[in-house]
């Protein structure tokens, strides 16, 4: 009751986001993520570059599903090469995988209540959590509908729903949009908008409109490095002051400043490498 | 108790969630014993979007509870109370009952997701709810039907030859991104890793110990070991997989402790020279299998195994990612 008289003057609160530091990551011989440090707070955050940047491995190693060779990956405070605290962690995280697949009985509500259950959420707040997560992505029609009947972007949403059943506080998306039509891909940014109002969004996306529409930051990466940080309009801006090709300013401004960290001296980088 | 009332940026803050856990857990002890207050905060809550999410968990706890009170025992787990807030309560007494869609009808079916079947069949896995299960009863069904009207009188050998492969491979077909199609998603979830791999095994052996020992029990005897004779080997090859698992992955792991069986089994029999294979297999079985030493080298052998399982635990802590 003390503290309820001071209540602004209380305790720090609890750490929210992601915090990589010195992020190294190999698959056998090649370097997927060299000496990556990044900060994700709430809001939603857009994950660009090229096929092979690293986008995915930094998302499966957010995701604790693969395992990084060097550094360190903080979530929500716990650090998650600790076996102990990632069982917490998980707990509260969701995570859409690029590629994913099912059983074939399973129906949209099995699907995502089996996920809950793998989620150890309580099975009396279960079938209202299925339900709401379902309806968020607009299949309510089709929820007692088997998964294999579905199309390819319904499946995706499917994969939406899962992610979000336990409401978590930090959300993987690795390409979320691949699939979805033009309108379902409207209706997901403004899901995203939402979620991220609260949760630690991060999608990884090939496709600038969704980041300038739904995302408070951007992370360029580009081979297995971080070459931009800002925002969608730090974005535009960079690409309005140079004349680089594209058909908006954010287009504009991913390919100059992907120009920009590849004309980087390699000498540098190269004198990095035979160093270690 | 004092004449302090949360003041109205506390209140909204806690409905919208973004009041920090400290100041949260302080409003909370408050609307213990504060009527005026937790009024306030149902007020809020019910005016936010999850205003009807809360009516609907309201009505799945009162529907719980009904259940609890006519007799029926499982378990209410209540939801997490940070997640409802107190307004939970408080709005049960106030709002009128909640749209009938918000109860479940299909709670009442058998197979519902989320009901105890269904979460048994959840815990059993890939390899019992997919090809392995008819696999396992082709061996056990195959065999007996084989002894009885086909021209094989001697199958026992050889059911007791692949019987402590059949639960390796069901352990290989349970687990991992070769075998689940679910893996890449389960493998970020809390149950992922070591449990699941053994909830899965559990099933697997629930499956094929009785099944495989009592098509063995069907065969003719004849001078071949007894049928029950490759539980403690089936057993300690299973565990040996698992226990090499952490280090190895899964599909490795099986591949080795299987394949390490058939060929210690099968391989001097078929390189044999001369017919008279299931005689030949007889005698290699009942090496392997009959007396105390041979079946104490497996009971010992599979009690190894487990304390490896158990003292090597962070050797298991990837599992999810081999």
């Amino acid at each position: 009751m003390t503290t309820a008289s001071h209540p602004s003057r209380s305790l720090p609160a609890e750490p929210v986001g992601i915090r990589v530091t010195g992020l190294r990551v190999r698959h056998r011989r090649t370097v997927a993520l060299d000496s990556v440090d990044l900060d994700f707070g709430p809001g939603v955050h857009g994950l660009l570059g090229p096929n092979g940047a690293g986008k995915t491995s930094l998302i499966r190693v957010l995701a604790t599903v693969a395992e990084p060779s060097g550094g360190r990956v903080e979530i929500l405070g716990h650090d998650a090469g600790d076996q102990r605290r990632r069982g917490e962690v998980r707990r509260r995280m969701g995570y859409l995988p690029q590629e994913f697949g099912y059983y074939p009985g399973f129906t949209v509500r099995e699907f995502v209540a089996y996920v809950a259950w793998l989620k150890e959420m309580p099975a009396a707040v279960t079938p209202n959590a299925v339900e709401r997560a379902v309806a968020r992505v607009g299949l309510a029609d089709r929820i007692d509908a088997k998964v294999r009947t579905l199309s390819g972007g319904m499946v995706r949403r499917v994969g939406i729903a899962q992610a979000i059943v336990n409401d978590p506080r930090v959300l993987l998306f690795d390409e979320p949009t691949a699939g979805l039509d033009p309108e379902q891909r409207v209706e997901f940014r403004e899901l995203l908008r939402e979620l991220g109002a609260s949760s630690t969004v991060i999608v990884s996306t090939h496709l600038v409109e969704d980041v300038a529409a739904a995302c408070t930051e951007v992370t360029l990466v580009e081979g297995g490095r971080v070459a931009y940080r800002g925002t969608p309009d730090s974005l535009a801006a960079l690409g309005d002051a140079t004349d680089c090709v594209g058909d908006n300013p954010i287009e504009r401004g991913y390919t100059a400043a992907l120009r920009a960290h590849r004309a980087r001296p390699r000498q540098a980088a190269a004198l990095g490498e035979a160093a270690r | 108790m004092t004449g302090w009332h949360a003041p109205e940026h506390f209140v909204t803050r806690y409905a919208d969630g973004s009041l920090p856990e400290s100041d949260a857990w302080s409003l909370e002890k408050h609307l213990e014993c504060c009527g005026t207050c937790a009024a306030r905060v149902s007020r809020a809550v019910r005016g936010t979007a999850e205003g009807v999410v809360l009516a609907e968990v309201r009505e799945a706890v009162l529907g719980d509870a009904r259940h609890a009170v006519l007799g029926d025992t499982r378990e209410a787990v209540l939801p997490d109370p940070r997640k409802a807030g107190p307004g939970a309560s408080h709005a049960a007494k106030a709002a009128p009952r909640a749209p009938a869609a918000a109860r479940k009808a299909h709670r009442a079916r058998p197979w519902a997701p989320g009901s105890r079947p269904a979460r048994i069949l959840w815990a059993a896995g890939p390899a019992v709810r997919g090809a392995w299960l008819p696999a396992v009863l082709l061996v056990a069904v195959g065999a007996v039907a084989l002894a009885h009207a086909g021209g094989l009188p001697d199958a026992r050998p050889w059911l007791l030859a692949l019987a402590p492969v059949l639960p390796v491979a069901g352990v290989a077909l349970s687990y991992g991104p070769h075998a689940d199609p679910l893996h890449e998603i389960a493998a970020a979830t809390p149950s992922a890793g070591l449990r699941l791999v053994l909830t899965r095994t559990a099933a697997v052996l629930a499956v094929s110990l009785p099944l495989l020992t009592l098509a063995g029990a069907l065969l003719p005897s004849s001078d071949a070991p007894g049928a029950a004779a490759w539980l403690l080997p089936g057993l300690a090859l299973t565990l040996a997989s698992l226990a090499l698992a952490g280090h190895i992955g899964v599909r490795t792991a099986t591949a080795v402790t299987g394949g390490g069986w058939l060929c210690a089994v099968l391989g001097p029999v078929l390189a044999a020279p001369g017919g008279r294979l299931t005689a030949h297999l007889s005698e290699r079985l009942s090496s392997f299998l009959d007396g105390a030493p041979a079946q104490g080298g497996w009971a010992a052998a599979a009690v190894l195994c487990a304390a490896v399982l158990a003292t090597r635990r962070p050797a298991h802590h990837f599992l999810e990612m081999r």
